[in-house]
């Protein structure tokens, strides 16, 4: 008898386990649903550990004040938006989650995110001091679909000691170099400091994928056309700006070698303090601020200008979406809104509050006034040309930022191929008409294919 | 006796017997609702959305394509690029089984320390993929990489780009794969090895046989179920390599040269391909299952036991 217990005992462990395996949610809480008799509010979003410790400061504070349970989950942004995909597939998605402005269009023509414009009115949330640029990503019909989490900009950078040591002026914010005074300036600062016969300092260095754009721009083309429909790769415009990126690695040489990457990558390099100019994302500031990491002096500056004699930087977000089958969604949309506006939330995250920054304000006069206090004061730690950022971010005083175009198509794929083969044109074995040409009717395959399968 | 032939009475099962047949029933059940569940089920999704254009997002049923995708896929040049890559990384199969047997054979003695040269060969084997193909990446780079370190010192020139180039990419792979299956392949060349009787090497030094005929003659036909397995199992793992790629190479390396079937297949899931990559995979099983017939079909040619 005590035998046959205990096969079937093992027997029914085994159906549990097996059977638990399908999934279901971790502690029983469906999104929406009470808990401790307190309304919840789920939300999953991603950050490395200091940002979750900030979120989770965050929510504490609003479960505090809006007497509810904030049932969050974080995970890290490369696992993200897999994840997500799978909880919509799974009809399992938490009331509030990221949305990046490139899946705006499907997310909302496939019906999980709501429009948060109805609710933001009736609750009396103002958005007119949130970043116009950055809040009209989340916009599309006439709705209010997101609201940011950040408002990044990926601007310039320089090497202030090896300016020093090759004795020449510092890069003036209010005057970008052309194109021919960056060349003329990258050429003084590449050498060979060891005397072995190898260059090993250069003037600048690039990872295309990041940053090919500024040139880009700054010749007034693109990947795509205005409606981004069509490949613009064999614009002569567009090949005018690579040539002349490129031929700072090849004709110039004021760059590290393709091969010379492949040893080390050129963001070490830039850490190492071999490389005179690099770009710095606002994400970038708090570790390059650091001695660390950066122990060289350094500042910002502009992106060389090209034929439009304007200087231009990428900017990018993610935002705030609120799920349209939540059942709580006054108090999701309240806790989106919390994360983005909140005067708590942007001063914790942006380091006015507790001197740690992880992103700018979203609030532009929080971003004008005490934010730009805190750094004038020393409280955050910025370099002195920080307004280089507003410049860039506000497109104020001749600066410029814009969304890159893979922010407005369904997905990424058609500019990926071009990025896989661009060192066959940076390492001299095409030239980068060539490689437009023939890359060109790939992209605009994959491009159509991703309008078609949305 | 009616026309349908004689019907034996049914034996009604007794109680005991039929409480056994509930416990088997019940024993069997775990890992035949596990495969239902985690490989029937998904064996047939996967089918039924690579008929689709499913995004992920839209409605599956609604975007019902028939075939297109497959049609697709054989006009895919990239898909026959990975193919080709995905193959010749298997190379290092032979490379893999003839250093797998020869070192095998130098273990099959009774050296000191066997056990720990052994055990050394099998570390690779037991080690997490991933944090050996990091160490990988650092021993193949081209400034400071171990290996062009040694080249430099040696000759003093600088060594390839292992990783950098497409064509290097590819020996820096097939190394690469090949150290990692190497202590399985020795492992079970070794049980081979042991499991042939002795009487039929001293037959055949009797008969005056040279080292190579030995190893011709006997050991290599009586290992050939060894080499039938690492065979079949190297093919299999072969077509689906992916982890190697994705660590060392994230992007697929230059001009897309590392990737494998695997990989692209990876890259249209990230890009919401579901549909199409959904086509990939049951192609790539087709594949898969074809070589692996074609393998056992030819094995009485030339698979001997020792029976």
């Amino acid at each position: 008898m005590k035998k046959r217990f205990v096969s079937a005992a093992i027997v029914a462990a085994m159906l549990a386990t097996s059977l638990t395996a399908c999934g279901g949610s971790s502690d029983g809480t469906e999104s929406g649903a009470k808990k401790d008799g307190k309304d919840t509010v789920s939300i999953y979003v991603y950050g490395n550990d200091q940002e979750q410790a900030m979120y989770q400061e965050l929510f504490d504070k609003f479960e505090e004040e809006n007497n509810c349970t904030v049932d969050a989950q974080f995970s890290i942004k490369d696992d993200y938006g897999t994840t997500i995909t799978g909880m919509m597939t799974a009809k399992n998605l938490p009331d509030v989650f990221y949305m990046g402005p490139e899946n705006v269009k499907s997310y909302v023509d496939n019906g999980y995110v709501l429009d948060m414009k109805p609710i933001l009115e009736s609750e009396g949330l103002d958005t007119s001091d949130i970043l116009s640029s950055t809040l009209s990503a989340y916009e599309y019909e006439d709705g209010q679909y997101g609201l940011p989490h950040d408002s990044s900009v990926f601007a310039y950078a320089f090497n202030k000691d090896l300016f020093d040591e090759a004795g020449l002026d510092y890069p003036d914010p209010a005057n970008p170099y052309t194109y021919d005074e960056f060349v003329e300036v990258c050429k003084a600062l590449t050498k060979d400091t060891d005397g072995d016969g190898e260059v090993d300092q250069w003037g600048c260095a690039f990872w295309p994928n990041l940053m090919i754009q500024p040139w880009l721009y700054s010749n007034g083309t693109s990947f795509l056309t205005d409606d981004y429909k069509t490949v613009n790769v064999t614009d002569p415009a567009f090949i005018e700006a690579m040539d002349k990126m490129v031929a700072l690695t090849t004709e110039l040489g004021v760059t590290p070698t393709v091969e010379q990457e492949a040893g080390t990558g050129v963001y070490q390099r830039w850490i190492d303090g071999t490389i005179g100019f690099y770009a710095c994302g606002t994400w970038d500031i708090a570790a390059f601020m650091d001695p660390e990491v950066v122990n060289f002096n350094w500042d910002l500056c502009a992106y060389p200008t090209l034929s439009t004699g304007e200087t231009y930087a990428w900017c990018g977000t993610v935002g705030y979406c609120v799920s349209a089958n939540t059942k709580n969604d006054v108090l999701a949309t309240k806790l989106a809104y919390y994360m983005s506006a909140s005067d708590e939330s942007m001063k914790l995250q942006s380091g006015i509050e507790g001197g740690n920054s992880v992103l700018i304000p979203n609030l532009v006069s929080m971003s004008d006034n005490e934010f730009a206090q805190a750094i004038a004061d020393g409280t955050l730690k910025y370099p002195d040309n920080y307004e280089v950022l507003f410049n860039y971010l506000n497109n104020a005083n001749g600066y410029n930022s814009r969304f890159n175009d893979e922010t407005f198509t369904p997905n990424a794929e058609w500019l990926n191929v071009f990025f896989e083969g661009i060192d066959t044109v940076r390492d001299g074995s095409k030239t980068t008409e060539e490689y437009c040409n023939e890359i060109q009717p790939e992209m605009q395959q994959l491009l159509d294919e991703a309008y078609e399968d949305q | 006796m009616s026309k349908k032939g004689y019907n034996p009475p049914k034996k009604k099962m007794s109680k005991a017997a039929f409480r056994e047949h509930c416990y088997g029933l019940a024993f069997v059940a775990p890992p035949f609702i596990g495969f239902l569940v985690f490989m029937a089920f998904p064996i047939v999704f996967a089918f039924v959305a690579s008929l689709t254009t499913w995004n992920g997002m839209n409605n599956m049923m609604d975007h019902f394509c028939g075939l297109e995708n497959y049609i697709k896929l054989f006009t895919d040049e990239k898909f026959w690029k990975v193919l080709g890559h995905t193959i010749i990384y298997m190379i290092g199969i032979p490379i893999g089984m003839f250093l797998g047997i020869f070192i095998a054979m130098g273990m099959n003695r009774k050296i000191k320390g066997i056990k720990v040269l052994r055990t050394m060969y099998y570390v690779p084997v037991i080690s997490s993929l991933v944090a050996v193909a990091i160490l990988w990446a650092f021993v193949f780079n081209y400034d400071n990489g171990l290996i062009n370190v040694i080249i430099k010192a040696l000759t003093g020139k600088q060594g390839p780009n292992w990783l950098g180039n497409e064509a290097w990419v590819k020996v820096s792979m097939i190394i690469f794969m090949t150290w990692k299956g190497l202590g399985t392949s020795i492992i079970l060349y070794l049980s081979g090895l042991q499991s042939i009787p002795r009487d039929y090497y001293e037959a055949a030094r009797i008969d005056g046989a040279s080292g190579w005929k030995l190893f011709k003659n006997i050991t290599w036909p009586l290992v050939s179920p060894v080499t039938f397995y690492l065979l079949i199992t190297g093919m299999i793992g072969g077509f689906q390599v992916f982890v190697e790629v994705l660590v060392m190479l994230p992007t697929g390396g230059k001009n897309y040269s590392a990737a494998t079937v695997v990989f692209y297949l990876y890259d249209k899931f990230a890009a919401n391909k579901y549909g199409y990559a959904s086509a990939m995979a049951f192609l790539l099983a087709i594949i898969i299952f074809i070589i692996t017939a074609i393998n056992f079909k030819g094995q009485d040619k030339w698979v001997k036991t020792i029976d």
